[in-house]
């Protein structure tokens, strides 16, 4: 037998070999073709998008103003004709009300701006024309945790002006909300990056963890022991949570320490929130990891979750952004949950009263993965 | 101790009928031996009788209890030693053993005293912070011997336990077997070391997942006027099964 030389002839053996080994694996050579493929339709879906009917409130106190010019007399009403612009442009979903309660609805999350043009509006726009030397101005109040969303609604509003005055020298007043500070893009993408980290991570090392008890051939030994399968779920939780934990820490280290994350909510609440999104993944993870019969399988469960999370939990793009069918299915994605929650503790400084429903979503889903593990859990041999 | 009733296991992967009709009648304090070639249904069988592994029809009582319906009522009296190692490679020796201890229930006293006796007889004093990925192929096999029998069981099941032990441990491993039996404990093991065979109290054959002849060894012989239980085997499989 020759052993020295290169052969073509063993590279394609071991090639052959592998190959034949993915086919044997069906569950693998479903991924093969499905991962790509569905990870392409969400990113294509969730990126093919653009943001519309973001909610904002319209104050619209401009009295209008009339002059009589000569024999003629001319009326203005610039203000109604920004309103009624802003009401028939589908980038924006108009309310109307007080400026005060705009702003305490942004705060809350429920308007994304509000905006007040003042009651001498139309006035000083005539003035203006006129030749005065005035500046007609709006006021903005304006959520700046997501710029994309932010640049859309001061784009139609910018749009509306023109198109009811015509007029080129305006003011946009704008107060961010949430402090007043206009966030840089690292602060508003740490905490949908932290969740990501956490979604992806966590998930992966639990599978692995979890599935590597499956090819170590230890399970039969087990089944044999008076260790129970919930036992045995519970113990696999509790190791893994301290594994999250520890992630956990590690991410907000280096996102608060290095990167400089604001932190604008308590530090605490923080950690607990992400602690918790940790332990539902590692529920989801423990839950998964009974469908995979080897490391391979499991290993590829991560990604299948994480892309998608990735891509329809709103860290890429907005959720209002993304089409209206699939608004829905995004916010039965887990890690939507934990953006808001991170983003709320960190960007807007919310405490757990604001985010109440977020925590509870959370933790509902957590529960329902290890409801969904225990009842699926195997506790005898595959036969 | 050990009962099976007519115990039938098909497999749903290309409808394998590993165990096919199996009847069984094991007492209390007997090494009973079920051998045969590889693939003739003896660990599917182990894995029925330690309730890892549901049965497709017949019945199974260990230590009077219905398996696998109830082997929560009696997984703490029982022992295995699998086929396969079945310990946490990454892990020492004394981790591996604490961690099975710990599930049977034991206290950290009566571990210890419990672990430096079995050390002693098993020859893997030294070794106890080894991880067992370190450890050779007849030692492995004794660690795993070793966590069967921790937590005093009353039946214990070997499932090739005993095959790649050097033949001095072997033999002294056989002794204490016997110790064992003496003391009340049931042991079945399965082989397909013949000769290993002829030193329990009864040996059942299989073959194609039936039991094909059963007996003390001497009967067994006597019976196929053979001189070697191997002969006896060889006999009744036609010469066709030797790929053990």
């Amino acid at each position: 037998m020759r052993r020295g030389g290169f052969s073509l002839g063993r590279s394609l053996a071991v090639a052959g070999r592998v190959l034949s080994q993915i086919r044997r694996d069906r569950r693998t050579l479903g991924m093969l073709f499905a991962m790509p493929a569905i990870v392409m339709l969400i990113f294509g879906f969730a990126l093919g998008g653009q943001a519309s009917n973001v909610p904002v409130l319209v104050d619209n106190q401009d009295a209008g103003y009339s002059v009589t010019v000569g024999p003629a007399a001319v009326s203005l009403h610039a203000g109604s004709h920004i309103l009624a612009s802003l009401q028939s442009d589908s980038a924006v979903s108009v309310t109307t009300g007080s400026f005060t309660s705009g702003k305490t609805g942004v705060d809350s999350g429920m308007y994304f701006a509000a905006i007040l043009i003042p009651s001498n509006f139309s006035q000083t726009v005539f003035m203006r024309a006129q030749g005065r030397n005035v500046t007609a101005s709006i006021q903005i109040y304006i959520d700046g945790t997501k710029p994309s969303i932010a640049a859309g609604v001061l784009g139609a509003l910018q749009g509306a002006v023109q198109n009811a005055s015509g007029i080129k020298g305006f003011s946009l007043v704008q107060q961010y909300a949430y402090g007043g500070v206009k966030f840089s893009g690292l602060d508003v993408s740490l905490p949908s990056v932290t969740a990501f980290v956490l979604t992806f991570l966590v998930l992966l090392i639990s599978l692995l963890t979890v599935s590597r008890e499956t090819t170590s051939g230890t399970l039969p030994r087990l089944y044999t022991t008076p260790l129970t399968a919930i036992e045995r779920l519970l113990g696999y939780t509790l190791s893994l949570l301290v594994v999250g934990i520890m992630m956990v820490a590690v991410v907000l280290v280096v996102g608060i320490g290095l990167f400089g994350a604001v932190v604008r909510g308590d530090p605490a609440l923080l950690f607990a929130a992400a602690v918790l999104y940790a332990l539902s993944q590692v529920l989801l993870a423990v839950f998964l990891s009974n469908f995979a019969r080897n490391e391979f399988q499991a290993v590829q469960l991560a990604p299948l979750i994480a892309f998608p999370s990735m891509a329809l939990s709103g860290m890429l793009v907005p959720i209002s952004s993304l089409p209206g069918w699939i608004q829905p299915i995004a916010r039965l994605i887990p890690m939507y949950y934990a953006n808001q929650l991170f983003e709320g503790i960190m960007l807007k400084g919310y405490g757990i009263v604001n985010l109440a429903f977020d925590f509870l979503v959370v933790i509902a889903m957590a529960a329902l993965f290890l409801v969904l593990a225990m009842t699926t859990v195997k506790d005898q041999i595959d036969a | 101790m050990i009962e099976t009733e007519n115990l039938v296991k098909v497999f749903k992967e290309g409808e394998i009928k590993a165990v096919d009709g199996l009847t069984l009648s094991i007492k209390k304090g007997e090494i009973y031996a079920l051998i045969g070639a590889n693939g003739s249904g003896k660990t599917t069988t182990v894995n029925m009788l330690t309730g890892s592994l549901a049965p497709t029809s017949g019945r199974i009582t260990v230590l009077g209890v219905e398996m696998p319906r109830d082997r929560h009522l009696v997984s703490a009296r029982i022992g295995v030693a699998p086929q396969e190692y079945s310990l946490y490679p990454d892990l020492t020796l004394e981790q591996n053993a604490r961690f099975f201890a710990r599930l049977y229930g034991m206290n950290s006293q009566v571990f210890k005293k419990r672990f430096g006796e079995l050390n002693e007889i098993l020859r893997l004093e030294g070794r106890e912070h080894s991880l067992v990925s370190n450890l050779s192929g007849g030692m492995k096999r004794r660690a795993s011997i070793e966590c069967a029998l921790l937590h005093e069981p009353e039946v214990v099941f070997f499932d090739e336990a005993t095959v790649g032990i050097d033949p001095v441990l072997r033999a002294f491993l056989w002794d204490y077997f016997r110790t064992l039996r003496s003391n009340g404990l049931t042991i079945l093991l399965t082989s397909h070391v013949m000769d290993e065979a002829g030193k329990a109290d009864r040996i059942g054959l299989v073959r194609a997942g039936k039991l094909v002849d059963e007996g003390e060894p001497d009967t067994l012989m006597d019976r196929h006027n053979v001189r070697s239980i191997e002969e006896v085997f060889l006999k009744l499989s036609g010469r066709e099964l030797s790929d053990a």
